[in-house]
């Protein structure tokens, strides 16, 4: 196994993949079959085209095994460790743009969130600091050094957007405020 | 009103552009919306291609619910918005040359070749003769391959309209994604699984039966996965993480930026434009030719435009003349010739078959699906001597496209020179606030947080799929097209009453079905390297 290249490994996960697709996941989460027969006319069913999708991810991973190749590009550990920062970064940010609004109206407002989403300043709450920290978390990791310059930058970012957004156009909800 | 015929449909295109709603009025003349938002466009484009680590796509993921918020849903947008990206598009071309030639960066990945010769140019204290290259090499790569496209579209379309029935188009359909997935990249398995990876996705939460398929029962995936998400996800997101990383990587070694000083003549001569218009030339019909094959990018079209000017320069090339690579004004021609005139025939699938060749051509089916009363396909070319607006609109388009080639020709290249400073923003700042700014713009346009998670999400795939050396763009095509080979498949399978071998029956069909099947294993017998 020490040997596996990484397109044969990926080659290998494509086929277990398409195969769980095709025999597990599409009979047990499709409600029609390949082809139906409807009033005396046969017709095709919901399953066919995911089938046709596993098709292609079945055929790639036997060509994976196949295909003749000059490199073998895989992820690395410093991959792997920048994309999981990255996403717990922006897991954080998602969060508290979608939740911090509530939590902050439940402590000192007087309506709840859901009445208040279009009034300042209890609709920005969310986007500030879900966004501000998605920035400056982002931006600070990436210099590897936290600085004010990032903080500010953050602040700047969600300002911006909110008078690009907000401002000019009455209809237009920032995040979350359109389906809270 | 009177029967219309061809000529009609082409000066109701022209009007639709320059008579809709007014604007402003200067010097008594009223300029209208569409041109005003062509202009913004390509300015707009400029300055992105000028800005590394930006770029067209970025631009028009950002644009497109910002222009939607602005005309809202009705066919009076279409023109606006969709010249708009058009702008974009053709501006982002030109401007990647700025930082290629000044800096030895590309703005773009497909001016790269353009640093071989601009730069060393540039360090030679001809940076503004090299940037009056570029720009004139690009707009006449780009205006070359604008001509060849209103030409040859609707030609191409009312052909594919006569004589393809369902399944014909169905496998017409199926030999562009697997010809998507052989060339874009450099591994015809990999781009298959692109696609695949696309297709699925767009089949999650879809369908015909009353429970939405692939969605484990839950709300977030019963109603499918917003088209905007995936696609911004896996071109946008993915790639401003994969631009972080090399940022992260780097720990902020670059150091300062140095600028060499100009000197000597610095203007664009006849003779100049003389000796570089051969490899102009040359470039501008392998761009074009390039161009007009689904999924095949603009960087594949400059290094075959460089390559092969490369060898005609050999030959003729003066003692004394720089080589190739050294600072020749003939290499920054071939490649941004090239470059820029696959943007404009990539556009002859889209508009003829409705089958998306690149990324931009992605954003303008995104505009026209939002906005509705445009399906770009070869339905939209029926001379029908009742009006057809969406014919008046295609011509619209095509005035846009000549528009912009003006608009590049006239004040492009003096805008596109004075871009040089774009290149000192620091990418660790502008690249988050892009990403904020696109998961807002995404929001905007979906008004749903799970349309954020799942840009997110479908970010995290795009890097994966990047750091596998798995091109992105064929999963957006699949994505794309994968509802509407489900569809032209189930109508051909009910008309042929039912026949499992609809697919090849008809000769074209079967030829097109072996040709799908062919493209697929040739390409597999070749060497494969990394994606473009």
């Amino acid at each position: 196994m020490r040997n596996l290249s990484a397109s044969t490994a990926l080659g290998l996960g494509c086929i277990a993949f398409a195969l769980i697709l095709a025999f597990i996941w599409i009979p047990l989460d499709v409600e029609t079959w390949l082809v139906e027969r409807k009033r005396g006319r046969y017709i095709v069913g919901d399953s066919l085209a995911p089938t046709l999708a596993a098709a292609f991810i079945l055929l790639a991973g036997v060509m994976l095994w196949f295909e003749r190749r000059s490199r073998d590009p895989r992820p690395t550990r410093q991959n792997l460790t920048f994309i999981g920062a990255i996403s717990f970064f922006g897991l954080v940010g998602i969060l508290l743009m979608r939740w911090s609004g509530p939590v902050v109206t439940s402590v000192f407002g007087a309506e709840e969130y859901r009445l208040l989403r279009d009034t300042a300043p209890w609709k920005y709450i969310g986007f500030v600091l879900g966004g501000s920290t998605m920035v400056f978390c982002i931006v600070s990791f990436v210099e590897q050094r936290v600085s004010w310059r990032a903080f500010w930058v953050a602040l700047a970012a969600v300002v911006g957007i909110i008078a690009l957004y907000d401002l000019p156009f009455d209809d237009v909800l920032l995040p979350p405020n359109g389906d809270v | 009103m009177a029967d219309l015929g061809t000529f009609d449909y082409v000066w109701l295109g022209i009007l639709a552009v320059f008579q809709g709603p007014e604007a402003f009025s200067l010097l008594g003349v009223s300029v209208s919306i569409t041109v005003m938002m062509v202009a913004f466009g390509l300015i707009l484009g400029i300055v992105v291609g000028a800005t590394p680590g930006l770029g067209g796509v970025i631009a028009m993921a950002i644009s497109l619910p910002i222009l939607i918020s602005i005309f809202g849903f009705n066919a009076d947008a279409l023109l606006p918005v969709m010249g708009f990206l058009i702008g974009v598009m053709k501006g982002s071309t030109v401007g990647g040359a700025v930082p290629a030639i000044l800096f030895n960066t590309p703005g773009t990945p497909d001016a790269y070749m353009t640093t071989l010769d601009g730069y060393p140019m540039a360090q030679s204290g001809k940076a503004r003769k090299a940037l009056k290259i570029s720009h004139f090499s690009s707009v006449t790569g780009d205006t070359f391959s604008d001509v060849v496209l209103i030409v040859c579209a609707p030609f191409l379309a009312i052909l594919v309209e006569a004589h393809l029935d369902l399944p014909e188009k169905t496998a017409l359909l199926i030999l562009s994604l697997s010809f998507i997935a052989a060339v874009v990249g450099g591994s015809a398995a990999k781009g298959l699984l692109s696609c695949g990876l696309g297709l699925l996705a767009v089949y999650i939460g879809t369908g015909e039966d009353f429970y939405p398929r692939l969605s484990f029962g839950t709300a977030a995936l019963s109603d499918g996965i917003p088209i905007t998400a995936a696609v911004i996800g896996v071109l946008v997101i993915g790639a401003i993480f994969s631009e972080l990383e090399n940022l992260w990587a780097q720990k902020r070694q670059t150091g300062a930026i140095q600028v060499a000083k100009e000197e000597g003549d610095q203007r664009l001569h006849w003779a100049d434009i003389r000796r570089i218009f051969p490899y102009i030339g040359r470039s501008a019909l392998i761009g074009t030719t390039i161009g007009a094959l689904p999924g095949v990018g603009s960087t594949l079209a400059a290094t075959i435009g460089y390559a092969t000017s490369k060898r005609l320069y050999t030959k003729t090339k003066k003692p004394g003349d720089p080589a190739f690579g050294q600072g020749a004004p003939e290499g920054i021609a071939a490649t941004e010739a090239a470059n820029s005139s696959v943007s404009g025939a990539n556009l002859i699938p889209v508009l003829s078959l409705g089958i998306p060749g690149n990324t931009a051509a992605v954003f303008l089916i995104l505009a026209a699906e939002s906005i509705g009363g445009f399906n770009p396909g070869p339905a939209v070319f029926q001379f029908s001597s009742d009006l057809n607006p969406e014919l008046v609109i295609a011509f619209g388009l095509f005035t846009t496209m000549i528009l912009a080639n003006l608009l590049n020709w006239t004040v492009g290249g003096v805008f596109m020179r004075s871009l040089g400073v774009l290149v000192r923003i620091p990418k660790q700042y502008l690249l988050p606030v892009v990403l904020l700014l696109t998961l807002a713009s995404l929001y905007v346009q979906e008004t749903s947080m799970s349309a954020i998670w799942f840009a997110f999400g479908f970010g995290i795939l795009g890097y994966f799929m990047m750091r596998f050396a798995i091109s992105p763009l064929p999963f957006v095509i699949g994505f794309i097209l994968g509802g509407r080979i489900e569809d032209t498949a189930r109508q051909a399978f009910s008309a042929t009453g039912g026949d499992p071998w609809f697919l090849f029956k008809s000769p074209i069909a079967a030829m097109f079905m072996l040709c799908a099947l062919a493209v697929i294993f040739v390409s597999l017998r070749k060497p494969k390297g990394d994606m473009p």
